[in-house]
């Protein structure tokens, strides 16, 4: 290996990998909001309603993301745990529309918080108030009081409310997402490298 | 299904094969990288190859572990590589059926079916069907409808043919795929064409008329793929044999059309349906064979190949059409492939002279040892065959079966050689002792059990009774010595009939049975000690009752009496008669040639129909308390093929009763009958004691029902009787289409045929394999005899054609073969009379204007003497 190849390694020249989870209630619109940060060449016409999982990536400036975009189907959400152990963060989906299943929403968040490979680490979750545009749709506050998050106090975690089907308020929540995520990066980087340079090039990345 | 190597396979194979000494923990262990991230594809396409060659190898995956690899498999589909991708098809397909949850890669194999990859797009269609059941299907409906008229070829041939297998999982809703697989009929790739009358003939099969239109449609058109036209000609020619359609149909004058494709494949179709077909012309013969007898000079092996094996199944119904491509096929014989030399001298046997056969044999034999053990097979069905036909060459053929014998080869070959020589025994007796001496040489040296006990089994049935017995014993002792425990017990029986058919060697075999009583296994020891004790007795009803003629009861009925008796402690000994007897004796099969791929050996005693007839009366009550069943008559037809209601009848015969069972079909879709009776009236002192109705009759499901009848107690002579039966039922009738039946209904009846009970209904067949010994032992107490003079049968052989099917006893001593140009010969029945009375009868035949019968009848009983005298005369 030149020392070229090396030095552009160290300098995460080429784009850090993180997966993400996209969990959530069916049709709270966890497809439809992953599509859109999709490159535009390669979304889908239609979203179909999810049957298992489907694996998307997309880019942003400093991160290149692997979304496990998972079927939130009752009889499907007991295999979210399957995932779990390698997701980085999480993207947690509410239809701000359907008050009626805000509990069940938030009972399947709590099994989530509670769950033995989440628990324990700092793993980011970025919650979509999705569905926004809908007239009884409550806001994003309103959303967080409902869900308690309130109570999520060892993990970083961030609410914008969206409509995916226009694309807005997605790439607030994203531009948090890659923050969040970096900067966990680089702490990680501190306490594995001791090697100054990287230290050094990691403080200049940021 | 573990594969186990031959010795061969594992010899070259170690060394050469990396997985050959995989664990699978270990490999389960490593899976767990498919959780890592980033992705190394070489690794992950590495170990899935693991996994996938286990899961063929037939190792067991549990549930939860297979589980845990499917969902570590999963995340594979982050990677882009496309051949890890396709290894995760592959792997979703073995694994559909062992882990859990594998519906969730749905998403991900949509996604990938309807993509822009062409690469993913065929196999995650055939993934996609492997994991969806009925209750998914219809949320990939869409996408498979799209993916049947897709352009790309290989993704409409994908989703055609995933859309076949489901059609036995989920009919209903392929069927409606049906205007996407016509629209893919019409493509012009030749595979998706293809493929879809397969689809397109699948969803229609169980309908005569869709299938006749279909072909009526596609042999105008025209297709363009041959593999299409090879499904065409199937087709039409199972149709026409099933609508028995003459050759004069237009199915037929396409399949002939056909000879004249321009594609070799299509030719080589139609020759080969039209030689298969059942009662063809020379005439219409003549264009097919003529097709084949190009093929035979083709420089290409695979029609060379393909023309001589058409031949050769056909050589026997059709000897002349072969003998006119007797020429093509002698210049095949020095064919340098072998399997093609095999099929031609195999074929020119069948149809050859009786000269050519020396020759033939010859050049056979200077390749034999080179040809597969399939394909040796095939030359000893030959030369089977031709022992049949002429008779006259069986030393010829005697000698070249002992070369093959010591010969290498598997079982499959070994067993063929001795069916074969078992068989030329048989119909030769002047051959028995060669025959035999070969034998003995064999199992010397024979690794295969079956083998081995069969041939003892023969050697005692037929070694007492020839000229110099003592020779063999020499053999069949080695065994004991040498052998495995099942060959040891077999040699002991042997033995036994040596010491009990033949004085002077009594003392030794008893020497000798001595020793088998020390031996380690219980039941060679066993089986000794009994024959010992037998034996010694010097007494030949004992010797016949215990030593030639062994037990002719069910093995089933006789497991259920015991436990029955068992259940019920009782004062009186276990009665043997009470047993049910076994109906098709068990040492008198055919040596038939089976075909090779069927030559299965049964593991377990299958029970036989009537232990099933006996096990479904009992359960109705009203036939409780009638004891064993004793008989039950093949079925006899009462109503003409069709008409409206279709009835057969089938005759329960028990110790003082009859049970008529009914099978009753009712072939009108607008009726429903209920309470359906037969009601019998019976010509002589039968009584009829109950009838026992069929509940419900609907349309084209057959029921049955049945008549309780009290056999006569004051004559036991009256053992016919005829029987006019009125089937009586209450007819509701129906919407056609939805089978709901009208609220009221009115009562109708149908006259049936007569029914007879003749003799035969009275008695068993039972095999006796030493009829002499069991002539002694019934003694001749109440031994009758009469002469007849049959002025209406002209040969013997149909003399003694009738005899048996009157009395319905069986034939020994292959007695029922008469030997050409005798004039007279005699016949040995045997059987036993309801109620449990042995019976044997030996008729004499002699041939002068008409044919005389001198008939002798032994029983145990004097009025089952009578019966059978007064029945014939
Ligand atoms: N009005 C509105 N509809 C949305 C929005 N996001 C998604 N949808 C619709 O909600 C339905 C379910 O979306 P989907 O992405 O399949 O939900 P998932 O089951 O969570 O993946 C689709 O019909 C989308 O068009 C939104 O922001 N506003
Ligand atoms: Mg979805």
């Amino acid at each position: 290996m030149g020392l070229f190849d090396k030095l552009s390694l160290w300098l995460g020249l080429k784009k850090k990998e993180v997966n993400v989870l996209c969990l959530g209630l069916d049709n709270s619109g966890k497809t439809t909001i992953i599509n859109q940060l999709k490159p535009s060449d390669s979304q889908a016409q239609d979203v179909v309603p999810t049957i298992g999982f489907s694996i998307e990536k997309f880019k942003t400036t400093s991160l290149s993301f692997t979304v496990f975009d998972m079927s939130g189907q009752g009889r499907y959400r007991n295999l979210w745990e399957h995932y779990y152990k390698e997701g980085q963060a999480i993207i947690f989906v509410i239809d701000s529309g359907d008050q009626l299943r805000m509990v069940v929403a938030k009972e399947e968040l709590d099994t989530l918080l509670n769950h033995s490979d989440i628990m324990h680490r700092r793993i980011p979750i970025l919650f979509f108030a999705n569905k926004m545009d809908l007239r009884d749709a409550v806001s994003a506050v309103k959303v967080s009081q409902l869900l308690c998050l309130e109570s999520i106090r060892d993990k970083p975690w961030h609410i914008c409310a969206s409509n995916a089907v226009k694309g807005e308020g997605l790439q607030e929540g994203v531009d948090w997402l890659q923050g969040t995520m970096a900067g966990l990066i680089l702490l990680h980087q501190l306490l594995t490298h001791r090697d100054s340079v990287a230290v050094v090039i990691s403080f200049a990345l940021l | 299904m573990i594969k186990k190597f031959d010795k061969k396979d594992e010899e070259s194979g170690s060394g050469s094969n990396p997985f050959q000494h995989l664990e699978k923990s270990a490999v389960l262990q490593e899976a767990r990288i498919f959780n890592e991230t980033p992705i190394n594809p070489r690794r992950c396409l590495h170990i899935l190859t693991k996994i996938i060659y286990l899961l063929n190898q037939g190792e067991h995956f549990g549930t939860t572990e297979a589980t845990e690899a499917f969902f570590a498999m999963t995340r594979l589909f982050q990677s882009n590589d496309q051949t890890l991708r396709r290894m995760c098809y592959l792997t979703i397909k073995e694994m559909a059926n062992i882990s859990e949850d594998v519906i969730i890669v749905t998403s991900s194999l949509t996604k990938d079916m309807t993509g822009k990859e062409d690469v993913y797009r065929g196999p995650a269609i055939r993934a996609l069907c492997r994991i969806t059941d009925t209750t998914m299907l219809q949320a990939i409906e869409r996408y498979m409808k799209q993916a049947i008229v897709d352009k790309v070829p290989s993704v409409s041939s994908s989703a055609l043919v995933s859309s076949l297998h489901m059609v036995k999982m989920s009919y209903d809703v392929v069927k409606r795929w049906v205007n996407e697989a016509q629209e893919a009929a019409s493509s012009d790739n030749i595979m998706v064409q293809y493929h879809a009358l397969g689809l397109l003939y699948h969803l229609r099969k169980n309908d005569r008329l869709a299938v006749s239109k279909m072909l009526n449609k596609f042999t105008k058109s025209g297709l363009k793929s041959p593999f299409a036209y090879c499904m065409l000609i199937r087709i039409a020619s199972r149709l026409l044999e099933e609508t028995e359609g003459g050759h004069d149909s237009p199915l037929f004058d396409f399949i002939e059309s056909c000879l004249r494709n321009k594609h070799e494949m299509v030719v080589y179709e139609a020759a080969s349906a039209i030689v298969h077909m059942p009662n063809c012309t020379a005439r219409e013969l003549a264009p097919a064979v003529s097709v084949l007898q190009l093929f035979c000079s083709s420089p290409k092996a695979a029609l060379r190949y393909a023309a001589v094996r058409t031949l050769n199944k056909v050589a026997m119904k059709h000897p002349s059409a072969v003998t006119a491509c007797n020429l093509d096929l002698e210049n095949l014989i020095t064919d340098s492939n072998r399997s093609i030399a095999t099929l031609a001298i195999t074929t020119l046997l069948k149809t050859g002279s009786e000269s050519s056969v020396d020759r033939l044999m010859k050049q056979i034999s200077s390749f034999v040892s080179e040809i597969s053990d399939e394909f040796k097979v095939v030359v000893v069905q030959a030369i089977s065959a031709l022992c049949q036909k002429y008779p006259r060459k069986h030393s010829v053929m005697m000698n070249f079966l002992s070369n093959m014998l010591r010969d290498d080869g598997g079982f499959e070959y070994k067993r063929a050689i001795v069916d074969c020589i078992i068989g030329i025994i048989e119909e030769n007796p002047e051959s028995k002792e060669t025959g035999l001496a070969h034998l003995c040489e064999f199992i010397e040296d024979c690794e295969h059990t079956v083998l081995a006990t069969k041939i003892l089994h023969l050697l005692g049935r037929e070694g007492p009774r020839t000229p110099s017995p003592s020779k063999y014993i020499r053999f069949i002792f080695n065994r004991v010595v040498l052998e495995s425990e099942a060959v040891r017990a077999a040699a002991v029986s042997a033995l036994a009939k040596f010491g009990a058919q033949n004085d002077d060697l009594l003392p030794s075999v008893l020497v000798l049975m001595q020793r088998c009583m020390m031996d380690s296994d219980d039941e060679v020891r066993d089986r000794a000690t009994f024959y010992m004790n037998v034996l010694q007795q010097k007494q030949k009803a004992l010797n016949a009752a215990y030593i030639f003629n062994g037990l002719s009861v069910s093995i089933p009925g006789l497991e259920k009496s015991l436990h029955q008796y068992t259940l019920e402690p009782s004062e009186k000994p276990f009665d043997m008669k009470t047993v049910p007897l076994a109906t098709t004796p068990i040492t008198e099969q055919k040596t038939e040639m089976a075909p090779v791929a069927s030559s299965k050996l049964p593991e377990k005693l299958a029970p036989s129909r009537q232990d099933i007839y006996q096990e479904q009366l009992a359960a109705i009550p009203e036939f409780q308390g009638l004891g064993p069943l004793f008989k039950s008559s093949e079925p006899v037809q009462l109503t003409e093929a069709e008409t409206e209601y279709v009835v057969r009848c089938i005759k329960h015969t028990f110790a003082n009763h009859m049970v008529f069972q009914f099978d009753c079909t009712n072939t009108l879709n607008d009726q429903l009958l209920q309470k359906v009776v037969v009601q019998m009236e019976p010509s002589e002192a039968y009584e009829v004691v109950q009838y026992v109705p069929a509940a419900s009759l609907p349309y084209s499901q057959p029921g049955s029902c049945y008549c309780l009848v009290r056999l006569p107690e004051d004559d036991p002579t009256a053992v016919s009787c005829t029987f006019s039966c009125t089937m009586k039922y209450l007819v509701r009738d129906c919407d056609p289409n939805t089978g709901e039946p009208d609220d009221d209904g009115y009562d109708d009846e149908y006259v049936l045929e007569d029914l007879e009970v003749t003799v035969a209904d009275h008695i068993q067949k039972v095999l006796k394999p030493n009829f002499a010994a069991a002539w002694e032992e019934v003694g001749d107490e109440f031994e009758k005899e009469e002469t007849f003079a049959l002025s209406s049968v002209r040969t013997l052989d149909e003399a003694v054609g009738n005899i048996i099917s009157f009395l319905g006893m069986q034939p020994c001593e292959r007695s029922d073969k008469v030997p050409e140009n005798k004039n007279s010969h005699v016949l040995f029945l045997a059987g036993v009379f309801r109620g449990g009375h042995d019976v044997l009868v030996r008729s004499r035949l002699a041939l002068a204007d008409g044919v005389t019968m001198q008939v002798t009848v032994r029983s145990g009983e004097e009025t089952v003497v009578d019966v059978i005298l007064a029945s014939v005369g």
